[in-house]
């Protein structure tokens, strides 16, 4: 309690006080790129509620600023492996589902998805995966993580700057799941990782995008955002969902328990979640959502991005992220840190 | 006269307690605390964080933090050390000349890196125009590699070592020289033997200025490196983030600053300097 009260003296106590007036006041954190000034511009129109939005770059930096219990923050976008822990450490409100019409529309396989069974916590809103981002002029095209350990994309090739995804392309290969808590297995993987280093020319997250669109970079591994993006300026790349298995993760909006404005956040979860508007947002973004209605408007668009939206066959592939126990992540890191000094 | 000093100094004294020496209390309480399962910290108290310092893997990026942050203060002290002449001696030009070397920092440190990497990159300014003139015919390699790490460290610190030797190369009185060339020094000699030696304050705080935010650097590392290598300040900020150990991560800087703080009293004594 004494941090809080430091925090609070510091004036940082976050946003809350901000509202002007008595005009109706909205904050939503969440990753950039998702929602755009006009999609706010229009929920404002409609609703006359004004939404202040601020962004961040992983799921930590957000736990990390709503964690005190008095962030100022309504919603937020957690990663679906962050919703049981933000439930269980009592973060997150219960959501009232008679004012969320539009969750009807959600996939079918969102409607009842292992992290959040009856939809009683969040709203899963975008998705994607991770793959393999490639040069199709070089030939053979990758069809495998197991294709990234070859030389022939040596110095030209890198991997996502993230454990979980580095670990988990190896754990793959290894046949094994990519949330595994087992010592012998990830220290197999980090092995696995450490003979792929020297054939790497970095770790990139997003930043590998326009090397690969230059040709700087051949192929590297990649979420499906980036490489639509990519792909979306320069015909001449292709993205492959790996045969060994691939990671997968949702955000999903939520209401924070500390949040006095729950009306005012479900009207604008409601709001995202209409078809029209969740349709819009991810053409924008470039990135795939979680809602059929939208994924209908969509359509043809829609089907002519197997990047975004693999087939059922390739997804059978895919694995969720889930949440990492602290000993199994404290030995991650620890791995992680070993590979990079390597 | 004794109240309105005080009175004066104050603001000062309130700042640092809010913004220096507060944070510097939690961070201590964090470092001896339990990580908490998802960041953050619970109870009981533990030296736990304190003790994992002295793994060898960490030590090890310890020690190549150190080397790097050496190598580019040494560059910075050595190319800063001729402009910063050139600056003071440059007459009626000085303040256009000190103008230009702080000109960079009106653009952010990150978007100036940024620009780093697109001079570097394969398809990049360099080894186009080099591609172009036929001077080599496969790109160099000149990003993410130890070398482009220590480019961006030195380009981004070079001001700080400049401005202060400039300051005591300035304030440095011209007869000096002209009496050590009057007593037959050559040019050479009283640039090492003269010169030099009275700037020493100068290169001591200009080197400090450098050494020590490159030490905690995280950003050029990360970005000119390509995540190949871990620096100290990643290994930090991995602690708030990704790792989820805030703890390690507290007790990580507080033993960094302790470290470098007691390198500086060590070298300040060895000078006979006073310290408060």
């Amino acid at each position: 309690m004494t941090r809080r009260r430091i925090l609070f003296l510091m004036g940082v106590a976050g946003p809350a006080g901000c509202s002007r007036r008595n005009r109706l006041r909205l904050n939503v954190l969440n990753w950039p790129t998702y929602i755009d000034g006009g999609a706010l511009a229009r929920f404002e129109a409609e609703t006359g509620i004004g939404v202040r939005q601020a962004t961040y770059e992983s799921n930590e930096e957000m736990l990390a600023r709503v964690m005190t219990g008095n962030s100022g923050w309504d919603v937020v976008f957690p990663s679906n492996y962050f919703i049981p822990p933000m439930r269980e450490m009592g973060l997150l409100a219960r959501l009232d589902r008679s004012r969320l019409r539009n969750l009807s529309y959600l996939d079918e396989r969102f409607q009842a998805p292992g992290w959040d069974g009856g939809l009683e916590w969040c709203a899963p809103f975008v998705w994607g995966g991770a793959g393999i981002l490639f040069d199709g002029r070089v030939r053979p095209a990758p069809t495998g993580w197991r294709d990234l350990w070859d030389g022939r994309y040596r110095g030209r090739m890198t991997m996502l700057d993230d454990s979980g995804e580095v670990l988990g392309a190896a754990l793959k290969i290894l046949g094994h799941s990519l949330n595994s808590t087992s010592e012998s297995e990830l220290r197999g993987a980090y092995e696995l990782a450490l003979r792929q280093k020297p054939l790497l020319r970095a770790y990139l997250n997003a930043e590998v995008r326009d090397q690969v669109v230059a040709g700087d970079v051949l192929a590297a591994q990649s979420w499906a955002t980036t490489a639509q993006q990519a792909m979306d300026a320069a015909p001449h790349l292709g993205f492959a969902y790996p045969r060994e298995g691939f990671s997968l993760y949702a955000d999903c909006a939520a209401v924070l328990r500390e949040s006095r404005r729950g009306e005012l956040a479900h009207r604008f979860i409601d709001y995202i979640l209409r078809p029209e508007i969740a349709a819009g947002l991810v053409e924008k973004a470039r990135t795939a959502t979680a809602n059929a209605g939208a994924r209908a408007l969509l359509g043809a668009k829609a089907a002519g991005l197997p990047a975004l939206y693999p087939d059922a066959e390739t997804l059978e592939r895919g694995e969720w992220f889930a949440p990492m126990p602290a000993g199994a992540q404290r030995l991650r890191d620890r791995l992680w840190t070993e590979l990079k000094s390597a | 006269m004794r109240g309105l000093r005080e009175l004066c100094l104050a603001p000062a004294a309130a700042v640092l307690a809010a913004l220096f020496a507060a944070p510097m209390g939690i961070l201590a309480a964090y470092s001896l605390m339990t990580r908490g399962a998802y960041g953050g910290v619970a109870t009981p108290f533990t030296l736990e964080g304190w003790r994992r310092m002295a793994d060898a893997l960490y030590v090890a990026v310890l020690i190549k933090s150190f080397v790097v942050a050496g190598i580019s203060t040494a560059l910075c002290v050595l190319l800063g050390f001729p402009l910063a002449l050139f600056i003071a001696r440059a007459g009626a030009r000085k303040n256009l000349y000190l103008a230009l070397v702080m000109l960079p920092f009106w653009t952010s440190f990150l978007i100036r890196t940024y620009a780093w990497m697109f001079l570097l990159r394969d398809t990049g300014l360099v080894n186009t125009v080099l591609l172009g003139l036929g001077l080599i015919h496969e790109p160099l390699p000149l990003l993410y590699n130890w070398g482009a790490v220590i480019l961006g460290l030195v380009y981004g610190y070079l001001p700080f070592v400049v401005l202060p030797l400039y300051a005591s190369l300035e304030r440095q009185d011209p007869a000096l020289e002209e009496t050590a060339a009057d007593l037959g020094a050559r040019p050479v000699e009283t640039l090492f033997r003269v010169t030099i030696p009275l700037c020493a304050p100068g290169l001591r705080a200009g080197a400090m200025l450098v050494f020590i935010p490159c030490l905690g650097a995280y950003l050029t590392p990360d970005l000119l490196g390509g995540g190949k290598t871990i620096l100290m300040g990643t290994l930090i900020q991995n602690q708030f983030s990704s790792a989820r150990d805030w703890p390690f991560g507290s007790a990580l800087s507080l033993g960094l600053m302790a470290l470098v703080t007691a390198l500086l009293w060590m070298q300040a004594r060895r000078k006979g300097e006073t310290l408060p």
